[in-house]
């Protein structure tokens, strides 16, 4: 039952990893009908932008460093994100295809970039030695790290709540995700929405991308991609465009993956897959998605 | 879609009967240079059975090498473990391929567009666990596993006859690019075009959309692990690469580097993707980017560097890849007639 504990609360540590990159594919492809292939980019230039920091820059170790780290990884993602709005996709409004191949294209060259740069070892990142220490739930002993991860995830959900419920933009984006076409007609420029949604999915990209590297203990040029992926299913799972399905299901797939992984070694990665396989062919808009129109 | 006019249809399988005959003059005398192309060849005739798919029936799937990995394991294992000729070891292969595709062709078809993507794209990653993590004990995990040397003819084997290599692997490029031709003129071809164009004109002509889209899913799926099969003679390995999604993406950048839609098209990207990805890697070692600042002649040794930028601007600004160019630039030539 600890061991149990533990494990869970891992899964929902790394589902909560997920959902920061989850959420900002989400909502792009929401809105825009994009599948963001460059995601894993964004968050991987926010983990080595948090590496450089807190071993180049400030390297006391202290919390206070580490969380300026997190603000700044996720500035990164954020710029990254807008300027390849700005720079590529921009350019290729009403062709879908082309704009998510522009983007493999993109995340193709931003591996390979990092490659020439950091070299294709893991950078160690040495986070403040607070972060690794356990608490006790029950009889379980769980990382202190979980935790953040949690919170830093539930923090980003909230704000993304608030600012779709309370904020024009917010109902900009709603309403676009709901119908463009509509939006548009109606006299609003929607294009605006398009570069904030990238900003805030760039951002939280980015802030995944420097916790990815206190989970994974270091950075290496294909540590997005690794993301990437079941940040993927985890949309797919949740329904796209819709940012509670994306919660609930990255709560879903990362407990799934953690736990199969421990019971039944290694199954992990083979169950998850397949569970958005059988999501997909008996509900194919997902968990909480809209049907298509 | 941009076809050649009928004129020019045979130009392809000249350009592969030249590059026969080639191999026998001192231009492609060397071994390494033969292996290169040897294996530019087989990516050739995968990214046209990737073609098949999306350019000619309009499915995105990014799981073709799933198909492309069940050839050349199918047949590395029945070899390896079984001690099976090449022949009978390629046939198994290409069964195996045919139940895989049909089981995951028919489940994936149900939904479409990005669903069906997706849906791809998990049973690919699924067969790429089994394969890393070595499942069942049916691969050798992150190792590769080996070409059992016993199965193929002494005529394949070792670095003097690499020009076999290059022979068996043109060949297999032309018997793909003949079966290709073939499907995309037959009157299912054509009933693949019109799904491609639109979905709901072709059911309203009373035929089943699903039916049509399988026989292209099985059928691209089987072709893929004939490659798969070869690969594994040319190669001497089944290797989890192979599996990756990565690999359905290369395919998915040859093709559209090629150009689209066009057969010819996705042979040349295929070409162009492995002859320029191997013989850049040797321009860092040749010294030419010494000259360079660290910063840029970094990415620049990486050879997805610059092939991703010449993807991204192919993308933007000529659509069409390296055939819509062409075409263009033919209608130009035209116009000044």
């Amino acid at each position: 039952m600890e061991i149990f504990i533990t494990l869970f609360i891992t899964g929902v540590g790394l589902g909560a990893l997920y959902f920061l990159v989850a959420s900002g594919l989400s909502l792009i492809y929401g809105l825009m009908g994009v599948l963001n292939f460059a995601h894993g980019a964004f968050l991987t230039a926010g983990a080595y932008a948090a590496w450089y920091f807190t071993t180049e820059v400030r390297a006391d170790g202290s919390l206070t460093s580490y969380a300026i780290s997190l603000v700044l990884s996720g500035l990164v993602g954020a710029i990254f994100a807008v300027a390849t709005e700005q720079l590529l996709i921009k350019h290729l409004y009403d062709r879908h295809i082309d704009q998510a191949l522009v983007t493999v294209g993109l995340g193709l060259v931003a591996v390979s970039a990092y490659l020439g740069w950091f070299g294709s070892d893991p950078l160690i990142a040495l986070p403040p030695t607070q972060l690794y220490d356990v608490v006790q739930i029950g009889d379980a002993f769980v990382g202190i790290d979980r935790f953040l991860y949690i919170t830093v995830a539930g923090l980003v959900l909230l704000a993304n709540f608030l600012m779709l419920r309370y904020t024009r933009i917010g109902l900009v984006i709603r309403a676009g995700v709901e119908n463009r076409a509509m939006v548009t007609a109606l006299g609003i420029d929607v294009r605006k929405a398009f570069t904030f949604v990238f900003f805030i999915g760039g951002f939280a990209a980015g802030l995944g991308g420097a916790l990815a590297t206190t989970y994974a203990s270091g950075v290496g040029p294909t540590l997005g991609d690794a993301f990437l992926i079941y940040a993927f299913i985890t949309v797919v799972i949740g329904g796209m465009g819709s940012i509670p399905g994306t919660a609930i299901a990255a709560v879903i797939v990362g407990t799934t993956q953690v736990l199969v992984n421990y019971y039944v070694q290694g199954l992990g990665d083979f169950v998850v897959v397949l569970l958005l396989a059988v999501v997909l062919l008996t509900r194919p808009q997902g968990l909480l998605g809209k049907v298509a129109h | 879609m941009i076809l050649l006019p009928s004129k020019y249809r045979f130009v392809p399988l000249i350009f592969m009967l030249i590059a026969g005959f080639g191999a026998f003059t001192p231009l492609i005398d060397e071994p390494g240079l033969q292996q290169t192309f040897a294996v530019a060849f087989l990516f050739g005739g995968l990214a046209l059975t990737y073609d098949l798919l999306l350019g000619f029936t309009g499915l995105l799937s990014f799981g073709h090498a799933l198909f492309y990995a069940a050839g050349a394991y199918g047949a590395a294992f029945a070899m390896a473990r079984w001690d099976w000729g090449i022949i009978p070891a390629g046939i198994f292969a290409l069964f195996f391929a045919f139940l895989v595709a049909l089981f995951t062709g028919t489940a994936a078809l149900r939904v479409k567009g990005i669903a069906f993507a997706m849906v791809t794209l998990a049973f690919a990653e699924a067969g790429h666990v089994i394969v890393t993590l070595n499942l069942w004990g049916l691969s050798e995990g992150d190792k590769t596993l080996q070409l059992n040397f016993d199965s193929v003819p002494d005529f394949f084997l070792g670095v003097a006859n690499t020009r076999n290599l290059y022979l068996l692997a043109l060949i297999t490029l032309a018997i793909i690019y003949l079966a290709v031709w073939w499907l995309t003129q037959s009157s299912v071809g054509r009933v693949w075009q019109a799904l491609r164009e639109n979905e709901e004109r072709v059911s309203v002509l009373g035929l089943r959309p699903f039916s049509f889209k399988l026989i292209a899913f099985v059928l691209a799926g089987v072709m893929a692990a004939f490659v798969g099969v070869v690969a594994v003679v040319v190669t001497n390995n089944a290797n989890p690469v192979m599996a990756s999604t990565q690999t359905t993406i290369s395919l998915l950048l040859m093709v559209i580097l090629g150009g689209i839609a066009t057969r010819w098209g996705a042979v040349i990207g295929g070409l162009i993707y492995v002859v320029l990805s191997q013989r850049l890697t040797t321009l860092d070692t040749q010294g030419a980017l010494a000259g360079l600042p660290e910063w840029i002649g970094g990415p620049m040794s990486e050879p997805a560097f610059i092939l991703g930028v010449i993807f991204i601007l192919v993308v933007m600004f000529s659509p069409g890849g390296i055939a819509g160019a062409l075409y263009r630039l033919r209608l130009k030539i035209a116009s000044f007639k």
